[in-house]
Order: structure tokens, then sequence, then C-alpha cells
């Protein structure tokens, strides 16, 4: 007989650190703090869901800090390719909760959206744990190269279509009115944009700006990308519901003949 | 200004030429002469589709589809057995029991089956893991297969309480060795390439501990593909194709049963244990 104790000693029941609700008594809790008595109407959508992820109820300040970060991720715009997910879903009348979850997980990605925050969170941790420890910003950038001084590829940095990113100046001044510091993991998260703007061109992103501030707060790489599972949501619900009040198909239709077939030449199917 | 040390870069469009169409090799469609939305006709790899579905077989058309050629008589009993083989991951497995719970909460049927799937894509036992199976077959066909088991059980160490998987695919089963899949396993090696991934692993299995560690139904699909040519971005999606269906049949069997036909677990047996910390940030 296997040793099965573990897995018997979790067999029909269920223990939460985070929480849960006495379901038929009107009690919930989160992490320790009653849901109805302490939180609803006290605290912030987004101070509860960085209460839920990580157990740490933080300030007001810091909730609508990350709250206008979600705001920099809510562009109603088709052309972006989490939102033509939920347009598409729109146009073949998907329910929205479908279409939006589709758009949500093709954010997923290691271009852009919730997918890249363990690379540059990773980035930044160890970047500013070298740089402690005794090397050059400039060994520690030229070490994400795949050739010695070639333009080295570092999460966080540069950005799909444009170069620049203009989020992180409105950002900024978002920090600033909220009298949120800049910590050392930011402070060097500048500092290898301007070294990247000097010898390549290219600077930070939304989503480097956001792991070095976040990472200065305390936030690991996991609770971050936790957090930030659903940051494009808002843009697609606004792709979705104008594909789906639009005749269906009506978004980017294409004839036959905008798929340009490259593939084998019609062939006779052999028997078996 | 982001701070008084640094400059806002200007943000300009990097003039990346974008296609001007979508190109594909895989699909054609002719369009009808009086409407050019509708396709008359469509070939697969230049396979007219109607006579594929006279002649082959949905396993057939299944590695046409991603390899780009038929299957020659041995792939495609290799490939059919292993569909048939993981065509369900079984009442307990989470991503069965998330098709449970949200049939038999009433959500839309049509939800059913990409709910089920997105749980099924996970590193233990779901999708990605299968995708880090491959990788590992394919990094080590070239090392002899107990040098590799000797080298992971020298090097590697069990973390935490549960299960441990050895190398992706590879493992323990809630502390056993998986005898389905070790069977299954047996079943399919009869149709494999000699000297190829599947009989690579299959020695790799054979020395790992006996009786705690073997064959997972993640290990076992990624040595198939590896056999069959497939790619490492196309293993993650197959095995999720082809678990599709008993994850569906599953969910539908709650679709219409009362709420408490499956447990609910009481107040008395959800224990929460909450440690309230102080407010920070």
């Amino acid at each position: 007989m296997d040793n099965v104790e573990f897995w018997d000693s979790n067999r029909k029941i269920i223990r939460s650190q985070a929480g849960g609700a006495r379901i038929g008594e009107g009690t919930a809790y989160s992490r320790g703090y009653s849901v109805l008595e302490e939180l609803v109407g006290e605290i912030s959508y987004f101070q509860m869901l960085v209460l839920n992820v990580t157990g740490n109820l933080v300030s007001r300040r810091l909730g609508e800090w990350i709250e206008a970060t979600f705001l920099c991720m809510s562009w109603p715009d088709s052309r972006i390719w989490c939102n033509q997910v939920g347009a598409f879903g729109g146009t073949t009348k998907a329910s929205p909760v479908s279409s939006v979850t589709a758009g949500i997980l093709a954010s997923d990605s290691k271009l852009y959206g919730p997918g890249t925050v363990r690379g540059a969170t990773h980035f930044i941790t160890s970047a500013l744990r070298r740089v402690n420890e005794g090397q050059t910003l400039e060994e520690v950038i030229y070490s994400h190269s795949r050739k010695p001084g070639a333009q080295p590829t570092i999460p966080g940095y540069a950005r799909p279509i444009a170069y620049g990113d203009e989020r992180i100046e409105a950002m900024e001044k978002v920090r600033k009115k909220l009298r949120l510091d800049c910590g050392p993991h930011l402070e060097l998260a500048f500092k290898v944009q301007e070294f990247l703007l000097d010898k390549h061109g290219e600077s930070m992103n939304l989503a480097g700006y956001i792991m070095a501030f976040l990472s200065d707060q305390g936030m690991t790489a996991e609770q971050i990308y936790r957090i930030y599972a659903l940051c494009v949501n808002n843009g697609i619900h606004a792709c979705y519901a104008e594909a789906y009040d639009n005749p269906p198909e009506s978004f980017l239709p294409l004839r036959c003949e905008d798929i340009e077939y490259t593939g084998h030449a019609p062939r006779p199917v052999p028997d078996k | 200004m982001a701070t008084e040390k640094t400059r806002n870069p200007q943000t300009r469009l990097r003039g990346e030429r974008f296609a001007d169409k979508i190109t594909t090799r895989l699909w054609q469609e002719i369009p009808s002469p009086g409407n050019p939305y509708i396709a008359r006709s469509s070939r697969c790899h230049g396979y007219q589709l109607s006579e594929l579905i006279e002649k082959r077989s949905y396993a057939d058309v299944v590695f046409l589809l991603f390899k780009g050629e038929l299957p020659t008589a041995k792939q495609s009993r290799l490939l059919e057995s292993l569909m048939i083989g993981l065509i369900n991951p079984g009442p307990r497995h989470p991503a069965t029991r998330s098709a449970i719970s949200a049939a038999v909460s009433k959500t839309h049927p049509e939800h059913l089956l990409p709910i089920a799937l997105s749980v099924l894509s996970g590193a233990h036992l779901g999708a990605a893991e299968v995708s880090q199976a491959m990788r590992f077959i394919s990094k080590n066909m070239g090392v002899p297969p107990g040098d590799a088991a000797k080298r992971l059980l020298r090097t590697e160490e069990k973390a935490g309480q549960g299960d441990w998987h050895i190398a992706p695919g590879f493992g323990s089963r809630f502390g056993g060795e998986d005898l389905l899949t070790a069977d299954l396993a047996e079943a399919l090696c009869r149709h494999a390439d000699e000297e190829g991934p599947l009989l690579w692993a299959r020695a790799f299995v054979e020395c790992l501990p006996p009786c705690s560690m073997g064959w997972l139904p993640t290990g076992l699909a990624a040595a198939v593909f590896c056999d069959l040519g497939f790619s490492h971005r196309s293993g993650p999606g197959l095995f999720q194709l082809i678990s599709a269906p008993g994850l569906l049949a599953h969910g539908l069997e709650f679709a219409n049963k009362p709420i408490t036909s499956v447990p609910f677990i009481d107040n008395d047996h959800y224990v929460m244990n909450m440690k309230r910390r102080p407010r920070s940030g």
C-alpha cells in the first residue's frame, strides 16, 4: 500500500488561510477581516484584490495607484490583440463573459499583458541584487544579450509597434500626486532605461515600470501576476460590446481571397 | 516628468511592416462564383475535404492538419490509440471536476469545454507539462536513459508534500505509480518507432524507482507526440484536444441535474485558519 496519508488528510475538507463564508449564517471573512462589517464601504475594490491575493491590507493610496495602472491598460482599441479577441466574440454573438475571458486569456502573453509580469519582475529584482553585489549596470544589462555587445532583450523594456511608453509619465504623475515613494527598484529601472535610450534607443514599458514599483512595495512576481491577471479586461469589454451591437460577422469580415494560400497544390487522397 | 534624473522618451511608431493579408499553408478555401465570402470547397494541405471524409479517419486528418502529410499506417495507429487512451482524464481529475462544478451550477453548456480545458492547461498533469516533457525528451534523447534517470535521482530534490515529478511527465501520482498509464504506454509502444522517443521514454521509466514512479499521462502524450514528429508548440493543444471528449461528457452528465447531486462541503468541514496582518503600503 502506498503512503496516501497526505491526500487522506485533505479529503472531504477544505482548510483556508484566505477566508470564506459561513454559509447560512450571513458572515464572510477575507484574511481575518469581516467582509461586510470591516471592508465593504471602507476599502476600495483594488485594496480588496490585493488583500485577497497577498493577505496584506494595503493603503487606499496604493490601491488607487494600482487602479490607475489598470486604466492605462483599458484602451478600447479593437486592433490590440486581446481586444480583437473580445470583438470576435461579439461579432459571433458569444456571451460577454466568454468573450472577455477569451480576451484576457489572449493577454497571458510573452509579448504584452500579464504574461510579461514574471520576466519583468525577475529582471528588476535580480538586477538590483547584482548591482548591490558590485556588478556594473552595463554588465547586468548586457548579460541579456545573445552576443557580446548586441542589443539586449530585457523583459519590461521595449514594446510592440511603438517606441516609448507615454503611460509611464502619466503614472509618475499619479505616483507623485498620491505621495508614493520611488524606491530602489524603480530608481534602478529608470537608470536601465537611461542606458538603453543612450545605447539602443529603447525605453521602459509600462510592465517594467509597474513591476519595479510594486517590487519596492514588497510584492513578489507571483503576487503581481495574480493581481494583474485581469488587467486588460476593461478595453475588451468595450470592443466586445461594440462588435456585439453591430450585425453579426460585420467586424473585419474576410473574403476567401483575403487569405493567401501558400500550401501544397491540389492532390488526390491516396487509398489507405 | 518621470523623475528629475530621467527623460520621458517620445512615443513614436517603430514603422514595422505588417503583412497585407493572412497567409496559410494548411487550408485553402475556393470562393463560390456568386459570393466572394462563401467558400465553394476547401482543401487541407492540398486534399479535398470531401475526399478525406470518404477515405480517411479523424486521427489521420488531425495528423495531416498539424504535420502537412498523411500518416503512415503505423503512425495512424499510434495516434488513434493515444486519442482513445487519453480520451478522458477521468472523473477525479481537477479539469473534469471543474466541468462538473460548472455544469451542476447551471453554467451555459457552451462554456463547459473552455472551462475544463483552461484548467487542463497547467504544469501539473496538464497541457503545459506536455510541452515541458517534450522538451525534456528531445533534450535527453542523446543520453542513455539510465544515465538521465540516475542524474535526476541524484540531483533533483523533492519539494514539499505531494507528488514528485522527477522530470516533466514522469514521476508519482498520489504517491505511487500510475498503473493505467503504464498499461497504456505498453500498448502504445507496440506501434512505436524503433530507437524513437517513445521507446527511449519507456527505457527511462524502467530506470525510475519501481512502484513509486513511472509514466504520467502528460509524459506519455509527450513521448508519442515526439515520436510522431509534432512540434513542442503543438503538444499542449493536442493534449487538450485529445482529452476534450471526456471532460465535456462528464460535464454534460451533470448539466441537467440538481445542484444537490454533487457533494457540498458543509461549514464544519470548511476550516478557516486566518492570520490578520497589520495594514501595509
